[in-house]
């Protein structure tokens, strides 16, 4: 069925122009469905987090067309893809990028607060709710610079999940975080493909984390190998 | 709800580098104090000027100018063409003054913007007191009026110009021309027509403006005193000085009473281009020095929000990861800029006012004044708040700009 598919890749080509011209990723097609969690592995330099880049919407330059949540994205404006990324996208990356003024709680109600759906004391019910579910309730009124490594990741996870995306991109999620913390991650992951249907694509170079997830798309030389 | 997010995000930014917000906010409060206070000093040096200068001079002046130039008034009447030898022209009586000046006074005196008239006869004459003969000017005013135009009255040293008006014989000496003539007051003095009329008539009073024209070669009398010392009859003026509402207009007033009176109406700042070109320039350095000040101010607030641009950098790639778009980015930087702008504009005013009263209070004995002169004009302040918006508003534009269109991928990829 068509609802069925999450994400889906036709055709992407991408190239870098400096310092010369070479073609990073060759006619990449590919599906993912609603509730899927997909690693993209590959050596360095074969693509994987460009891909995701482009899957992420940030980047726009590429050939080809991407569809997320039966929307094609290919042609939009920057602020009318903003505005999708605020709605259907949640993003994990390698380093939390947490506004270090702010308390995780309000961390955590950023990008809810820009899509303004709910009123503020719901978004804040959420916010904390998120934190619970990631074992954080008693840091949400900490500053979010005062917290360690890995309480930090999980509140970007928190924050990424606050408006319920579609889709979680993770960017190396558990790239700076050690065992016991990269475990709680992928648990986290796992849980929410399975319970909320949230569709997860992460690029790792973790192959133990890859192993675990339901599917590998792995890259080399700008092509998928299998 | 996600401009109060950037509000809240922009306060952030204020509040986690305090010392920076706080350069920048003094910058613009320096910026904006020193305009006030610039303009604030020279419309006061300005004004004494002006109030000076008034004290002998009308907005406007009617008067009887001399013919023009009548050395050949045939050739004129044949044209260019026409070769004209005319020898030893000489000009023949002509109408002195103005003949009829209650009919001239009642047409225009309705004029909504005139808010005084005074008459005087103006005759050239030598003052004389026992040997010593001087050449000067006696006005022949009228007692009231010309010291509602004038404040003439404001200047008297000593003796009293009011008793001019009970006092036919009495004269009011400029200082200087007493003082030459070594005259006190209730001293008598002889003065001379250049027609050889003289007539003597008793010092009441000393007057000291500081303006040369007056202090060494003025003295006033009663009006009619005048008129009788020329053998002239009670319409006669030489000159009717006008005062309107508001000085700056006066070319404007001049040229719509033109049309009413057959003798010239010259406005002062025709008379006195000096006058008015002294006022402009010292506004022009006023207004450049001020807005210099405020353009520094701009560039170090221009400087600290593009180092909180690039400071923030990784911030604003995931704001715009998460949703913000390139506007929200915009807000939230020159938020921080316009909240420098208010705060350091209204402390300005408030250190500019201050800096103000301060100065108004350094004692400058010259001339009239005994401290240095200093005007409080609302507009000032709202001028220099309206600017340091402008400039803080500017300053803030450029980086917020830039951050708006910072690429999310390069920095996150790093």
């Amino acid at each position: 069925m068509k609802e069925e598919i999450a994400l889906s890749a036709r055709a992407i080509s991408k190239y870098f122009h400096e310092p010369e011209t070479f073609q990073v990723l060759k006619d990449i097609s590919f599906d993912v469905k609603k509730g899927e969690f997909l690693s993209m592995i590959g050596k360095s330099g074969s693509g994987k987090s460009t891909l995701l880049y482009l899957l992420s919407t940030m980047d726009t330059d590429y050939t080809g067309e991407i569809t997320i949540n039966g929307e094609c994205l290919t042609g939009r404006t920057q602020n009318q893809l903003a505005a999708f990324r605020n709605a259907h996208i949640g993003f994990v990356f390698q380093f939390h990028y947490l506004l270090p003024e702010f308390t995780a709680l309000d961390n955590v109600m950023l990008p809810a607060l820009k899509l303004g759906k709910k009123s503020q004391e719901e978004i804040r019910e959420d916010a904390y709710s998120n934190l619970k579910m990631l074992g954080l309730e008693a840091q949400a009124m900490k500053q979010s610079n005062k917290l360690s490594g890995g309480q930090q990741q999980r509140v970007a996870i928190a924050r990424a999940l606050i408006n319920q995306p579609a889709v979680i991109m993770g960017d190396e999620p558990t790239g700076n975080l050690d065992s016991k913390n990269t475990d709680i991650v992928f648990d986290i992951f796992r849980q929410l493909a399975a319970e909320r249907g949230q569709t997860i694509i992460a690029v790792t170079h973790d192959d133990e984390f890859a192993q675990k997830s339901d599917r590998i798309l792995e890259l080399g030389d700008g092509r998928l190998l299998n | 709800m996600s401009r109060v997010t950037n509000l809240k995000i922009s306060r952030a930014h204020l509040t986690s580098r305090v010392k920076q917000t706080m350069v920048a906010i003094l910058s613009v409060t320096f910026g904006i104090s020193m305009y006030i206070f610039m303009n604030g000093f020279m419309t006061g040096v300005n004004d004494t000027q002006t109030e000076l200068a008034f004290s002998t001079l009308a907005h406007i002046h009617i008067y009887n100018d001399l013919p023009e130039d009548n050395t050949n008034l045939l050739q004129k009447k044949y044209g260019e063409d026409k070769l004209v030898n005319l020898r030893n022209a000489k000009v023949i009586q002509y109408t002195e003054g103005i003949k009829n000046s209650a009919k001239i006074i009642a047409a225009i005196e309705d004029h909504p913007a005139i808010t005084g008239i005074t008459p005087q006869v103006n005759v050239n004459v030598f003052f004389r007191n026992g040997a010593t003969k001087l050449n000067g000017v006696l006005s022949g005013i009228d007692v009231k009026q010309e010291s509602f135009l004038f404040g003439t009255e404001k200047y008297i040293t000593q003796g009293s110009w009011s008793s001019m008006e009970e006092r036919g014989d009495g004269v009011v000496l400029g200082a200087g021309l007493a003082e030459k003539l070594s005259l006190t007051l209730d001293d008598n003095v002889t003065v001379i027509t250049a027609d050889g009329v003289s007539r003597n008539f008793k010092v009441i009073g000393i007057i000291k403006t500081t303006i040369g024209g007056v202090d060494n070669a003025k003295g006033y009398v009663r009006i009619s005193s005048a008129r009788q010392l020329i053998s002239k009859n009670q319409g006669y003026v030489t000159d009717i000085q006008i005062n309107i509402k508001n000085f700056n207009e006066a070319t404007k007033v001049a040229a719509q009473l033109a049309p009413k009176v057959s003798y010239k109406v010259e406005s002062w700042n025709e008379s006195n281009g000096q006058l008015q070109a002294g006022n402009d320039l010292r506004n022009i350095i006023a207004v450049a020095v001020s807005l210099t000040i405020l353009l520094v101010a701009g560039f170090g607030i221009f400087n600290i929000m593009n180092m909180t641009v690039n400071e923030k950098i990784k911030e604003i790639a995931i704001l715009k990861a998460m949703g913000f778009d390139g506007t929200d980015i915009i807000q939230i930087f020159l938020v921080q800029s316009v909240i420098i702008g208010v705060i350091g504009g209204i402390v300005g005013i408030i250190f500019g006012y201050l800096v103000s009263v301060v100065v108004s209070y350094i004692p400058f004995r010259v001339a009239t004044l005994d401290t240095l002169p200093m005007v409080y004009d609302p507009q000032d302040y709202i001028l220099a708040f309206i600017f340091g918006l402008i400039t803080t508003f500017l300053a803030g534009y450029l980086p917020a700009k830039k951050a708006s269109n910072v690429d999310p991928v390069e920095i996150i990829r790093g």
